[in-house]
């Protein structure tokens, strides 16, 4: 008996340590990792001339958080964000939703043509978009006449979201045990009810990553967004940081200032979202 | 017999079920992925720069590539070398920090936010500041070198540090795997690890025993994404060398885009493409093969 | 499930109610330029009008350029009410590949500027519109040097000529005691060398001539000879050598000239110690060396006295480019193109007539030194010189007289893409396989001669 007692108090001592351990150790890395994005953030409040001095300095000189002002001037924020986010809302809901579909059919479900399909699906993600730019944009303006407008960016979302993230819920399927859908077809459950009550509460954790996912890459996506818009009014987020590496000069730390705008929503969003997959649905197995 | 009609009939709602649910995904894949592959392929046999009719070549641009091309034959080296550090870079830095943070220590949230940052930055601020960091002449790591004495390293400039300091910035950039990896901890049955805290196993082995395996489909993911992302690796190329110094960070998809792009060879480019996705199909069949040694799926085989 | 199927209307809801938002914003090309048109027109109605031709002009630049564009297409509106210029703005970055992608689909628009190296490439492909009869009858032509030539034949004009100077730093070349370079006579190479020297100086403050000079630990540089690719050619004419034959028949870049002229570059880096490293990737040689302040001297195009040197807080000066043998610059411009594509190419082409006047560009781009005019005449009228560089923007008079106005009319000639085509992937692989000239890791002869078939496939199209 004191055997057990000792051990687990020392058990209780050792998991301390490890966590102080642990905490330092984060503390240092996480100041590594701040570092360019510390440098970014102080270029911002320098001028152009200051920041390509030397010694490098590692504070701004004079806080000038007028840059931001002069920045807003011609990178209208709220108009870009408001745009972007026209397409991210509805690209997100419709590619998380259409990616869980998908990966419960791969994960859960027995039909014809199963593993053909799968391979087709994991194929797709080996094709960098730059190869079928082409070909699609022929096709989304020739095609369909949808030049300058945000349908090219949205549709191809709610076609599963990308291979990647049916191939992700299908993974976080994989590790549900089986038994509790077995217990819910014997008690007489269709295959949607199963996907509803049982299989969704569980896997909220990654249907959150996967949203998180499509709004990082659809917020950054400057590719696809530069090819299909044209007019500046419909212009995004990412065009519009790219906007201000001109030919002729590059204004340094507008770029910086607008940047530093930009990248506030997804964090924001990571925050929010973080609530629910932190916390994290773990399965515990059959209970009684 | 009614049992049987039973079964019979489940079989066929799974199916009709399964068909429902993956109608979006395969219009994607036909319209969105495969024709305009099979037109790339088409493409590629022909000889065509924007304007006018596509020629037929037959396989001259594949030849072409192999033996005449400057930049190929280099990039395919470099952009394997460049996965090779970033993938395995990236894999082991994400799942670290992740187990970091799996503990209970104190402002948890906040921390996991700072690795998940650079995820979020958009492409160009990220390549810019970095290069302000890599800078070979007034640079702040080379500031900082000079201060301890050392000579300065021309970083990205430079033919032999140009991969490694680019897979540097990658392994930072990895930020979604940590995420992937955490959802993924989560996801490790408590009960599991009680049992084996009551069998006396400590930290290390329950990590080695119980985390690692349950981990291994997650791990597969992460694994095959940061394979198959890495070795699309453009931006850096883009934004910060193209392709230089000389071909040493020349990757494929910048050779893709400079062919498409810039010089207008639409149809040389196309037979880039797909010797790129032929390439990267190869090390995800590889990948494929040897997982079923490892990977344990909770939820049961297919 | 109640509530699942509460959050899902939601869902679907606000999806169409964006999605709507999204049509109504930007349907079309047409349409969707509507409340651009009325906020130019204000009050004026026919904007309405059916019989308003609507051409998209295409360009790249900052916002603030930006911002000059829709200047310059409103007061053509006002001139032309029958006409709305509809600006497409492109980032610099992705400006080829998106007119690129935009001329395979056969979505170019009516007209916009080109970048230089595209420009024969894109008339070989029989996407620009003619131009010879773009000055029929007109009192004043463009100069020679910058017209794109394919055949001899003219196919576009540059909408601004642009020639390579040399910039320096008044103030630092006063605190070492070193006259400054001069703005009507070439200074030698070897002078230009021994001019760094003394302007180099380490964390000691020992100069590069002086003994005990500290190459490891140099706080200040003499000078930045720019080794973006492009602006090599006019070392190698300097030099005695050519990239291109006159006639643009046969390249021969593979001259000792030539190999020599990058040589020198290469060694002000690795021999003499006067030059901060530069891969030669980018563009801004001028901004981040002699605006950074701790560069005296910089070589760099005449445009950076609008962009980026108005905001420097020392005093500049511009002088003309060293020489090797002949005191010589090279001059560029993007052009103005009508693509013949388009569906109204005579409205895109009178547009394009109108603003290439000078009158029509002046006080965004001219006078704030951007762009130099293109017409003969202001480089030959003293009045018309005058008004172009009289004012707060440029150095001093003298010597923008000197190495502006006349080096550009005297010594300037034209940058290979004027008469060569393919220029954009040769001057890619020119980049490419001078990389290790730069770092010091192979000569300049030796480099051009192992890649000499390999350039030369480009250039003859293969």
């Amino acid at each position: 008996m004191m055997r057990r007692e000792k051990s687990f108090a020392s058990k209780k001592r050792n998991e301390k340590v490890a966590n102080i351990v642990s905490l330092v150790l984060v503390i240092i890395l996480a100041l590594i990792v701040m570092l360019p994005i510390w440098w970014i953030f102080r270029s911002s409040l320098m001028t152009n001339a200051e920041l390509f001095q030397w010694p490098p300095k590692f504070l701004p000189p004079n806080w000038l958080f007028s840059n931001y002002k002069d920045a807003l001037v011609y990178f209208p924020f709220w108009d870009y964000f408001r745009n972007t986010m026209t397409i991210i809302i509805p690209a997100v809901i419709g590619g998380t939703i259409t990616a869980t579909l998908g990966g419960y059919a791969f994960a859960r479900l027995r039909f014809p043509g199963k593993k053909f399909l799968f391979s087709l699906c994991v194929g797709s993600m080996l094709l960098p978009t730059m190869v079928t730019l082409i070909p699609l944009y022929i096709m989304w303006t020739r095609g369909f006449h949808m030049a300058d407008t945000y349908w090219p960016l949205i549709l191809p979302y709610f076609c599963g979201g990308g291979a990647f993230n049916i191939f992700l819920i299908r993974q976080f399927i994989n590790t549900i045990p089986r038994e509790l859908d077995e217990a819910a077809t014997i008690d007489g459950a269709g295959k949607f009810r199963i996907l509803f009550s049982i299989i969704l509460p569980s896997i909220k954790s990654a249907m959150i990553v996967v949203a998180l996912l499509l709004f990082i890459q659809i917020w950054n996506d400057l590719l696809q967004q530069m090819i299909y818009i044209n007019t500046s009014e419909n212009f995004t987020i990412a065009i519009g940081l790219s906007q201000f590496k001109g030919s002729l000069k590059s204004d340094w730390s507008a770029i910086m200032c607008a940047t530093c705008m930009s990248f506030i929503p997804g964090i924001v969003f990571y925050l929010i979202g973080q609530k629910y997959f932190v916390e994290g649905i773990a399965l515990t197995g059959m209970k009684n | 017999m009614q049992k049987q009609y039973k079964t019979k009939k489940m079989h066929k709602n799974e199916t009709l079920v399964a068909y429902i649910c993956l109608i979006p995904s395969i219009i994607g894949l036909i319209f969105l992925t495969y024709v305009p592959l099979a037109a790339v392929l088409g493409l590629s046999l022909t000889k065509w720069e924007g304007v006018g009719i596509p020629e037929w070549v037959g396989f001259a641009n594949y030849i072409k590539l192999f033996t005449t091309d400057p930049y190929f034959v280099d990039s395919i080296k470099v952009t394997i070398y460049f996965s090779f550090v970033a993938v395995i870079g990236s894999m082991i830095y994400s799942l670290a920090i992740a187990l970091l943070l799996n503990r209970k220590i104190p402002a948890r949230g906040f921390f996991r936010a700072v690795f998940y940052l650079p995820y979020v930055l958009p492409a160009m601020a990220v390549y810019i500041g970095w290069s302000w960091l890599y800078e070979a002449n007034f640079g702040l790591f080379n500031y900082i070198l000079s201060l301890l004495g050392i000579h300065k390293l021309k970083f990205i400039a430079s033919s032999e540090l140009v991969v490694p300091s680019l897979a540097l910035i990658a392994v930072w950039l990895s930020g979604n795997l940590i995420v992937i990896f955490l959802a993924g901890l989560q996801n490790v049955p408590k009960v599991y690890h009680e049992a084996a805290e009551i069998d006396g196993a400590n930290g290390w082995q329950r990590f080695r025993h119980v985390t690692l395996p349950c981990m291994t489909p997650i791990i597969f993911y992460n694994l095959l994404m940061a394979l198959i992302t890495n070795m699309q690796v453009v931006t850096p190329a883009l934004a910060l060398t193209q392709g230089g110094p000389g071909n040493s960070s020349r990757f494929i998809s910048y050779v893709m885009y400079q062919y498409a792009f810039k010089s207008g060879k639409f149809s040389y480019a196309c037979a880039i493409a797909f010797v790129s996705f032929l390439l990267i199909g190869v090390f995800t069949v590889i990948l494929f093969a040897t997982s079923k040694n490892w990977i344990f799926y909770e939820g049961g085989e297919e | 499930m109640k509530k699942c199927k509460k959050i899902i209307s939601t869902i679907l809801g606000l999806t169409m109610v964006f999605s709507l938002t999204a049509c109504g914003g930007s349907q079309g090309e047409t349409t969707s330029n509507e409340p651009a048109a009325n906020a130019q027109t204000g009050t004026k109605q026919e904007a309405t009008n059916d019989d308003v031709i609507h051409i998209s002009y295409s360009y790249w630049g900052t916002p603030d350029e930006a911002a000059s564009v829709q200047e310059v297409a409103d007061r053509y509106h006002e001139e032309n009410p029958g006409v709305v210029v509809d600006i497409v703005c492109i980032p610099n970055e992705e400006y080829v590949t998106k007119l690129n992608t935009m001329a395979a689909a056969n979505e170019l628009p009516d007209c916009g500027i080109m970048n230089e190296a595209g420009v024969l490439d894109f008339g070989s492909k029989g996407l620009l519109a003619d131009v010879s009869d773009m000055y029929a009858g007109a009192d004043a032509v463009p100069l020679d040097s910058i017209t794109f030539k394919a055949d001899g034949k003219p196919v576009a004009y540059s909408a601004a000529n642009e020639i390579l100077v040399l910039y320096y730093n008044k103030d630092l070349f006063d605190a070492a005691g070193v006259p400054y370079p001069s703005s009507t006579e070439a200074m030698t190479w070897n002078e230009f060398v021994n001019t760094a020297k003394k302007l180099t100086l380490d964390v000691n403050g020992k100069n590069a001539t002086e003994a005990g000079f500290d190459p490891e630990n140099i706080v200040q540089y003499g000078c930045t000879v720019d080794n973006w690719t492009w602006q090599l050619e006019v070392w190698a004419l300097s030099n005695g050598g050519r990239w291109f034959s006159e006639d643009g028949k046969s390249c021969t870049i593979n001259t000792p000239e030539v190999a020599e002229s990058i040589q020198k570059v290469a060694d002000l880096m690795n021999v003499e110690h006067v030059m901060p490293y530069r891969a030669g990737l980018t563009d801004d040689g001028v901004q981040s060396t002699i605006c950074a302040g701790n560069v005296a001297m910089s070589t760099g195009g005449a445009w950076n006295i609008g962009t980026c040197l108005n905001g420097v807080d020392f005093n500049y000066g511009v002088a003309r480019l060293p020489k090797m043998k002949d005191s010589v610059t090279i001059c560029t411009g993007g052009p103005q193109v009508v693509f013949s594509q388009s569906k109204h190419p005579e409205e895109a082409m009178d547009f394009i007539k109108w603003y290439m006047k000078e009158e029509n560009s002046w006080d965004s781009l001219i006078a704030t030194g951007i762009w130099m005019p293109i017409l003969e005449k202001y480089y030959t009228d003293d009045a018309l010189t005058n008004s172009w560089i009289d004012n707060e923007n440029f150095p001093e008079h003298d010597e923008c007289v000197g190495a502006l106005v006349d080096y550009a009319m005297n010594n300037a000639k034209s940058t290979c893409w004027y008469y060569v085509p393919h220029t954009n992937e040769f001057i890619e692989l020119l980049r490419a396989v001078l990389g290790d000239v730069w770092t010091g890791d192979a000569t300049a002869e030796s480099v051009l001669n192992e890649n000499y078939n390999a350039l030369n496939a480009i250039f003859l199209g293969e």
